[in-house]
């Protein structure tokens, strides 16, 4: 342990024994730490906007089910909607974290216009309520109906199919819990799209009353949740169940599965892929670096075995010298990284639209303290694993063999 | 007081398939606080010879004591240690640490004993004291001239009271008066400290310094 203090000093030291070849290896380890700490960042910037893009454009951080309703198809769904949502709202309110909340009730309707019609597939929402939280919805035309009682908004392709547009009536007809045909002329406030074709193709809003009088029911199917920050609905949903232990909470990424979650996963896998890449290319740098002062310093290395050092002890010194090229490499890449972002990058990168999206968008590099420490670390192991075949190699050389070399 | 009892040690390297006697049979008797010279021309076995006394090559026959414990034998760990603590070595190229302080370099050596930092610090300024290098302390070796790092090299000998220190032509490398300065002080630090010292050299006014002259030729001791 009393070596160790001189270990470091000689690792340090050895580092820049020779400048142009550690030059060469701290580029190599600096240029990975930085693509490695930009990617890291880029991804939490698509993840973060794709994550906020979902809960804000039509989940909310979650929703409440009556429990064994979602999921499974029923016969006479109604039975399983939310009964007296007022009052359930009401003891929502003053659960932890809970910023607003939002009754919905899907319906099925044949949306009419100008002679055509097209099955579509809306919601009926507190239109007020939900202008304010669900910013992310985009409108091309117009705007939400808020207030206004007959006013309904469309999806982009469902607007375009039946050639409307704001300020035009469409009717809605749709069949009630008795299988009654009933029916409600609207005007269109808003046509919006969510960046999803198909969604946007079939999507409409209107207000909650209207739905409810078309499905002849007052109760409601969901309730969509908006809280203060995304970490709190586990403590939510705890609450939740203790307070209605009758209903369900489910939060947006179980939701939105098919879209969010796979995307999420489908996103880390590529970038672990790219990752191993970026480590394999240090790897490879260290690993060359290294061979080559393990060979230019063999007689040294034979000096010390002679002199009573262990092979653990010299295999230490090019694992410590290693490890300091690795950290020192890694935190120049950080920085070049963090110079990157908040020059050239600073107003994100332009994406074009994902496969199923229609809106082009730009990410935005969000880099973290916690990402540049795993850079760190991952720089600091890459450069062990890279030392370790030519120090080996280098201490089982015998030492006579070793003093002799030139 | 024998320290090395070499008895009937033989020494054959593998190169290219062909194998090449380095020692052949050789008896040898070194005693505590000898100034021994081996000699002998390129090829006749010097450096296998102390490689073998400074248990860095195990020979293919024979026996080797070290202070009446047979260590031809021993584990490569007891060897280590033995190194460590009894053995000292000077090389004709120095073999110093380049990126480290002639003080550095004799600290380093230093440091795996349990001894505190300031008997550290004493026993290596000391060291340098003692060949003559003090002022040096703070330089490293590339700014040195060949005289003065194969002092250094000679104080990182010395400085863990090594029973015996093996050098192989610590004067090769250097000019004539250099060399002889080495030597004396080698032969100084013999008489003073008792250390004893085996060297090879063939330099004729090198090897009047020393206490016996051993004889090599072909691998086997011929006086």
């Amino acid at each position: 342990m009393r070596r160790v203090p001189i270990l470091f000093r000689l690792a340090l030291r050895n580092v820049f024994r020779n400048r142009r070849r550690s030059m060469y290896a701290l580029a190599t380890v600096a240029m990975g730490a930085m693509g490695l700490f930009v990617f890291m960042g880029f991804n939490r910037g698509l993840m973060n906007q794709y994550r906020a893009n979902t809960i804000r454009a039509r989940w909310g951080h979650g929703q409440l089910y009556v429990r064994g309703y979602r999921g499974v198809a029923h016969v006479r769904p109604w039975e399983k909607w939310i009964q007296k949502p007022e009052p359930v709202m009401e003891r929502l309110r003053a659960l932890p974290g809970v910023v607003d909340l939002f009754p919905r009730l899907t319906i099925s309707a044949m949306v009419m216009a100008g002679g055509g019609a097209v099955a579509g597939q809306g919601e009926g929402i507190d239109g007020i309520a939900e202008a304010r939280f669900f910013d992310q919805l985009n409108f091309t035309e117009g705007g939400n109906f808020e207030n206004r009682a007959d006013g309904i908004v469309l999806g982009q392709g469902l607007a375009q199919g039946l050639g409307v547009h704001v300020k035009d009536e469409v009717l809605l007809v749709a069949r009630d819990r008795t299988m009654t045909i009933r029916s409600a002329r609207v005007i269109v406030t808003g046509v919006f799209h969510t960046g999803s074709q198909e969604f946007d193709s079939r999507a409409f809003r209107l207000p909650i009353k209207i739905a409810q009088r078309l499905l002849g029911t007052d109760r409601v199917e969901s309730i969509s949740v908006a809280l203060s920050g995304v970490e709190l609905w586990p403590a939510f949903a705890m609450a939740a169940a203790a307070a209605l232990p009758e209903l369900e909470a489910v939060p947006f990424d179980e939701l939105d599965k098919v879209y969010y979650r796979h995307a999420v996963d489908w996103l880390d896998a590529q970038f672990s892929f790219i990752r191993s890449i970026i480590l394999l290319v240090v790897f490879l740098g260290i690993f060359n670096v290294i061979s080559m002062t393990v060979m230019e310093r063999t007689a040294e290395i034979g000096t010390l075995r002679a002199s009573g050092d262990s092979r653990l002890e010299i295999a230490l010194g090019h694992i410590l010298e290693a490890i300091a090229l690795g950290v020192l490499g890694g935190f120049i890449g950080l920085l070049a990284g963090c110079a990157l972002s908040a020059g050239p990058l600073r107003e994100g990168v332009a994406m074009p639209p994902a496969p199923g999206i229609t809106r082009s968008f730009r990410i935005f590099i969000e880099l973290g303290l916690r990402d540049a420490l795993q850079v760190l670390l991952l720089c600091a192991l890459t450069a062990a694993a890279g030392c370790l075949l030519p120090v080996w190699r280098a201490t089982r050389i015998p030492i006579a063999d070793a003093l002799r070399h030139v | 007081m024998t320290l090395y009892e070499v008895r009937g040690v033989s020494y054959r390297y593998n190169l290219d398939r062909h194998g090449v006697q380095a020692l052949c049979g050789v008896d040898l008797n070194v005693r505590k606080g000898e100034f021994m010279a081996i000699s002998g021309p390129s090829g006749s076995g010097k450096t296998t010879l102390l490689n073998i006394l400074g248990l860095l090559e195990r020979p293919c026959e024979g026996t080797v004591r070290l202070d009446g414990a047979e260590v031809s034998g021993m584990s490569e760990r007891e060897r280590t240690r033995l190194r460590r603590e009894r053995i000292g070595f000077i090389f004709q190229t120095f073999n110093l640490i380049p990126v480290l302080t002639s003080y550095e370099n004799v600290e380093y050596f230093l440091l795996r004993r349990t001894m505190p930092g300031v008997e550290v610090r004493r026993r290596v300024l000391q060291a340098l004291e003692a060949v003559g290098i003090s002022a040096q302390a703070d330089q490293r070796p590339n700014g040195m001239s060949g005289g003065q790092r194969q002092r250094v090299a000679i104080a990182r000998a010395l400085v863990r009271d090594a029973d015996v220190i093996l050098a192989d032509e610590p004067t090769a490398a250097l000019d004539q008066a250099t060399g002889l300065a080495v030597m004396d002080l080698m032969r100084r630090l013999n008489h003073e400290r008792g250390v004893t010292f085996v060297f090879s050299t063939h330099d004729p006014r090198i090897l009047a310094a020393a206490d016996r002259v051993v004889q090599l030729t072909d691998g086997r001791v011929i006086k």
